[in-house]
């Protein structure tokens, strides 16, 4: 990655990222298990808010990936991929769900909180453009959540409830498992798309939004 | 607006250095037991050697003035001007000398040099590069034509078992916790120092100081390192808040006191700051020869150094400068300390750049600083 461009937009990425990375620490619900005050209650409503998120983010993809012209044909086929690894990834976290004591109906016919709608509404808006390679950005934030902080709050919340292994899957599974992902946003970034004029910016922008929003669906937990 | 130059660089270790199996000869033993977390705070921290200010006794050969005057002396020496050029004397450390005045009036009289204007920064390390800025403005804005600057640490006079063991909860399980234990183990004594002009030397290098960027993030966090306060339910109690002062020593308010898992989540900040520098371009990569920090290397963790390559952002690791290992962590002096040795080591040359960088847990700082080899 040595081109000068790539690397701008890489600095501008690091940067939302590690203000997001920061602020998430204040949100109630994190901040309460950075304490080690975590109930199972609280795990309940991070997996039950949660669902929507993950059911959501692999349809996006595949929509993004339909908005893509033959002029990237290369990068759309890599978006289809992305979404595939992802689609039935919610079955993990229900199974989580149940295995602490959560109804499967609740956690099935549960409403997305309004952080969420309003994540979604975004993404699914961005998608629709042609060529939405910004959605790159939103990408690197929630890829980077599965990679970082998905590890960390698993970790933490595995040992303040006493839980195993299974129990926590779909945290632990992610932090394991999206290096992969990681490289392959390395190649659609180099891939060529930054001779879009402007995307370079708004790449960065859409991350800066998503960050917004994603920590505003944590914040509204149960506010549906 | 004059340029401003580092003219030159003084440092002041007392004794001899001080082996890991030597330490607590020095810093004495808690409720009479070797320390239980003294290997896992060495191999975290690293540091092979260090200096003391206490003989085995536990007694003070010292103070932190008068390790600064000292270092002052050595920069000056060092220079090419007299101690009765300085027009302005900034000091700085964690805790100074008495509570009550600041430390820069204890260093002046150490000095004793005729009337001069001076500033006292407390802070934790970075309080250096506080007071590196405030000389730096004073000469930039033709306030003074020289200035001192100096960091001074007495650290172990702190670490001695009595001021733990009077502490209830300590006395309690008789042991002291990680977050208190570890700090022994990684701070020591020591002072260094520089001497500032708005012309560079005649006859020897001078570092040319680009510019000063510190940033707080105290908004965003909590208390990280402490000392004088201690946290019931929640709530940060401070010392002279007791009633009196052996009440808040019973209470472990006196205690200095460092939270890891905090710290780590400080690390995005400073790297976000670095990146924003870059990206402002004060900061260009490819110009950078030596990286002074008072974060070591091997604290970045990989993912961090990952993401800093994919960013063009990382500075190969044959640039890093450090003693910390050999001269131990010495706080606001570790800068200067470093600073000396690599302007003495006679690698440089004219055109090299220097980036500076100090960190700070306390709540959270983070200060980077760039000389030119001129």
């Amino acid at each position: 990655m040595s081109d000068p461009q790539v690397q701008a937009v890489m600095r501008g990425l690091i940067k939302v990222w590690m203000d997001f990375a920061v602020e998430l620490d204040t949100v109630p619900l994190i901040d309460k298990l950075l304490r080690g005050k975590f109930r199972v209650e609280d795990y309940q409503k991070l997996l039950i808010n949660h669902r929507q998120q993950v059911i959501e983010g692999s349809r996006w993809i595949a929509r993004a990936a339909s908005s893509v012209t033959s002029d990237y044909t290369d990068q759309r086929s890599l978006f289809l991929k992305h979404a595939v690894t992802e689609h039935r990834d919610y079955k993990m976290l229900e199974a989580n769900y149940v295995s602490i004591g959560g109804k499967l109906e609740d956690i099935l016919h549960a409403e997305k909180n309004i952080g969420t709608e309003a994540l979604h509404a975004f993404m699914y808006q961005r998608a629709t453009d042609p060529n939405p390679f910004d959605l790159l950005g939103a990408m690197f934030i929630i890829e980077g959540l599965g990679q970082k902080k998905a590890g960390e709050w698993g970790g933490l919340i595995k040992k303040q409830l006493s839980l195993k292994d299974e129990e926590v899957s779909f945290l632990l599974y992610h932090s394991a498992n999206d290096e992969d992902h990681m490289r392959q946003f390395e190649t659609i970034l180099t891939s060529g798309i930054l001779n879009i004029d402007g995307m370079d910016k708004k790449i960065v922008k859409t991350a800066k939004i998503v960050a917004r929003l994603y920590r505003l669906q944590l914040e509204e937990l149960g506010n549906v | 607006m004059n340029n401003v130059y580092i003219n030159g660089l003084g440092a002041f270790l007392p004794g001899n250095p001080v082996s890991n199996a030597e330490m607590e000869d020095y810093l004495g033993c808690v409720f009479g037991k070797p320390s239980k977390y003294r290997s896992a705070s060495l191999k975290q921290n690293q540091i092979k050697t260090r200096h003391y200010a206490l003989d085995k006794q536990g007694r003070s050969l010292h103070s932190s003035s008068g390790m600064a005057a000292a270092a002052v002396q050595a920069a000056m020496k060092n220079s090419e001007i007299s101690l009765e050029n300085i027009g302005y004397l900034a000091t700085s450390a964690t805790l100074g000398d008495s509570l009550v005045p600041g430390l820069a009036a204890h260093v002046h009289a150490a000095l004793n040099i005729k009337e001069i204007e001076i500033a006292n920064f407390q802070s934790v390390c970075a309080s250096s590069l506080m007071a590196f800025k405030s000389a730096y403005a004073q000469l930039k804005a033709g306030e003074h034509n020289c200035a001192a600057v100096s960091g001074s640490e007495f650290a172990s006079r702190h670490f001695r078992p009595g001021n733990y063991e009077c502490v209830d909860a300590y006395k309690a399980v008789g042991e002291i916790p990680f977050q208190a234990d570890f700090l022994r183990f990684t701070l020591s004594d020591g002072a260094g120092a520089a001497i500032l002009e708005t012309k560079p030397n005649a006859r020897q290098l001078s570092l040319k100081v680009n510019w000063i960027d510190i940033r707080s993030y105290a908004n965003r966090f909590d208390i990280c390192m402490i000392g004088g306060a201690v946290k019931r339910n929640q709530d940060w109690n401070y010392w002279s808040g007791f009633g009196d002062p052996i009440a808040a020593a019973h209470a472990g308010a006196l205690i200095l006191i460092q939270d890891f898992d905090l710290m780590k989540r400080m690390l995005p900040v400073w790297v976000s700051h670095y990146l924003d520098l870059i990206d402002k371009g004060r900061i260009i990569i490819d110009e950078i020869d030596y990286v002074c920090s008072h974060y070591s290397s091997h604290g970045l963790r990989e993912e961090i150094i990952v993401l800093l390559k994919q960013a063009g952002a990382m500075i190969d690791e044959d640039k890093w400068f450090t003693n910390l290992y050999t001269k131990g962590n010495t706080g606001a002096a570790s800068i200067f300390i470093m600073l000396e040795e690599l302007y003495h080591s006679g690698k440089l040359n004219k055109g090299e750049k220097i980036l500076c960088h100090v960190p700070e847990s306390g709540r959270c700082l983070n200060g980077f600083m760039l000389l030119e080899v001129v």
